[in-house]
């Protein structure tokens, strides 16, 4: 196994959010460079390395950056200034709910998530099953995303993120959704993905006695900064004082 | 030119999931009514008989053109409107309407407007064939010109892809463009002769100034085909104007996505 292969790598990466007073003034400024605004660093150079195999909590108050951070581990959003590099199939569970076509019905939204994965059809109809099992959506499967509950929305996203064998698997607070039996079916199945040795996870939870159970590593997130980077337990103990305060 | 390569790129990298989404744009338009797939026809045949009416019966303006019935000049000009008019409207709200392809996971922006195009384009042939059996039906067969019609199709899918690159990220970044853009499509529509002949105009300048519209030029191209029986090489000027037009459009298109491709993700939800 290449267990010292660098999966993630941040390198002094900023992230600068552009604050108008309003859209009228965002537009403008595409064309003007001297329009006013207010800029936030959300993400203040950040620096660490993932290694495959790694599993890694992420914790932070609100507005800490923790999502940002996974935003641009995605993919989804640019840093502004910094490198990365990322190497594998990412799989993010970026807030459950979103993410599907409405219009269109569970099982549609199974092959079209996958295709937009790039995963072949025929692929994706070797984990149809599993995925609609895992979802406990039975007949809802063929109704419209638009007609799903929060939860079941939540079910379908997280049974498709699982079940398409990622290779960095991204969690952000998703497991607090959902009952009690399904939460435990979850960490289960999370358990089960980064057993195998060439899953890397990244979590980002409030709920500290659940990352404890995935993670042997933890990383601390105050006001856009990397201030704590080491052990779990360490991690954890940081965390709950700053809370505390 | 680094932004364009780029997008090329993306473009072939993502070739297969465009025209899979391309596929479901279709579907999703049309599903979920009653009657499906027929309102991509009646909506269309609906404008066709008001303008028909309040010109042919209403003003008694509908003459006939190059020996061809008004109402076969008029389909002509409409039917390739509708491709510009949804381009226009929905082409414009691609990028919002498809925010989660943009902020919930890794996916070419510049894509979006290109599958939503494809999209309308497919809309667009089915109804120039059923045109084509119109015209047919009412005793003009096809001609020769009708070949160069793809080359018309082309430059017109070329054009509003193009465009809605631009129109769609700056949308996203404010409703307000969205909304100017939306306040146009009135006055492009009555300025560009789609149901009034450009021709009839009789000041000189004029007519010209209204030739260079892109729209314009692509309304006559198709009327090219099927009424004047012009080939698209007899008016090498026009055509030049247009791909002039087309080329600043597409460094203003890349302009603006380069600068937007990064802020596009902070904006959306």
């Amino acid at each position: 196994m290449k267990n010292n292969e660098t999966v993630i790598k941040f390198s002094h990466v900023t992230k600068t959010y552009k604050l108008f007073k309003n859209d009228k003034k965002r537009l403008l400024s595409v064309f003007f460079k001297n329009m006013k605004c207010k800029k936030k660093k959300a993400v203040n150079d950040v620096t660490f390395e993932v290694k495959r195999g790694e599993a890694v909590a992420i914790f932070g108050k609100n507005g800490a950056g923790k999502s940002t951070i996974l935003k641009i581990i995605t993919g989804v959003c640019f840093p502004t200034e910094g490198e990365l590099e990322i190497n594998g199939r990412v799989s993010a569970l970026l807030e459950l709910t979103s993410g599907f076509d409405p219009e269109f019905t569970g099982r549609e939204n199974i092959y079209l998530k996958g295709q937009l994965m790039g995963i072949k059809d025929k692929e994706i109809r070797e984990l149809e099953q599993s995925i609609i099992d895992f979802a406990e959506l039975e007949e809802y499967i063929d109704q419209p995303v638009r007609t799903y509950s929060s939860g079941m929305k939540a079910r379908l996203g997280f049974s498709i993120s699982v079940n398409i064998r990622p290779e960095i698997f991204i969690v952000d607070e998703a497991l607090s959704v959902g009952d009690e039996e399904f939460k435990n079916k979850c960490i289960k199945k999370v358990n089960e993905i980064i057993s195998d040795e060439d899953v890397t996870l990244l979590f980002v939870t409030h709920a500290t006695v659940v990352a404890k159970e995935f993670c042997t590593r933890g990383l601390l997130m105050k006001e856009g900064k990397l201030i704590f980077d080491g052990d779990i337990d360490t991690a954890i103990e940081k965390y709950e004082k700053t809370y505390k305060k | 030119m680094h932004t364009l390569i780029n997008i090329i790129k993306e473009h072939i990298e993502y070739r297969h999931q465009i025209l899979k989404l391309a596929k479901a744009d279709i579907v999703k338009t049309y599903r979920g009514a009653a009657l499906g797939w027929s309102w991509a026809i009646i909506k269309p045949a609906v404008t066709i008989f008001v303008y028909w009416f309040a010109f042919e019966i209403g003003l008694r303006a509908g003459k006939d053109v190059n020996g061809f019935p008004f109402f076969l000049w008029l389909i002509s000009g409409l039917i390739p409107w509708f491709y510009m008019n949804d381009m226009l409207t929905q082409g414009t709200d691609a990028v919002r309407k498809y925010s989660y392809l943009v902020t919930k996971m890794k996916f070419p922006v510049s894509t979006i407007p290109t599958f939503v195009s494809i999209s309308k384009l497919m809309v667009h042939v089915i109804l120039l064939v059923i045109m084509g059996v119109i015209f047919t039906a009412m005793g003009y067969p096809p001609t020769i010109y009708w070949i160069q019609l793809p080359f018309y199709l082309l430059l017109n899918f070329i054009f509003f892809t193009v465009f809605t690159l631009c129109s769609s990220l700056l949308s996203a970044i404010s409703k307000d463009f969205s909304n100017l853009v939306k306040s146009m499509i009135t006055a492009i529509f009555w300025l560009s002769g789609i149901v009034w002949n450009i021709d009839t105009i009789k000041i000189g300048w004029l007519k010209k100034i209204l030739m260079v519209n892109p729209v314009t030029y692509l309304v006559e191209g198709y009327r090219n085909c099927f009424i004047h029986q012009t080939w698209f090489f007899e008016q090498p000027k026009r055509l030049l104007y247009f791909v002039v037009i087309v080329v600043c459009m597409l460094i203003f298109s890349i302009w603006i996505y380069r600068k937007l491709r990064k802020e596009i993700p902070d904006v959306l939800n």
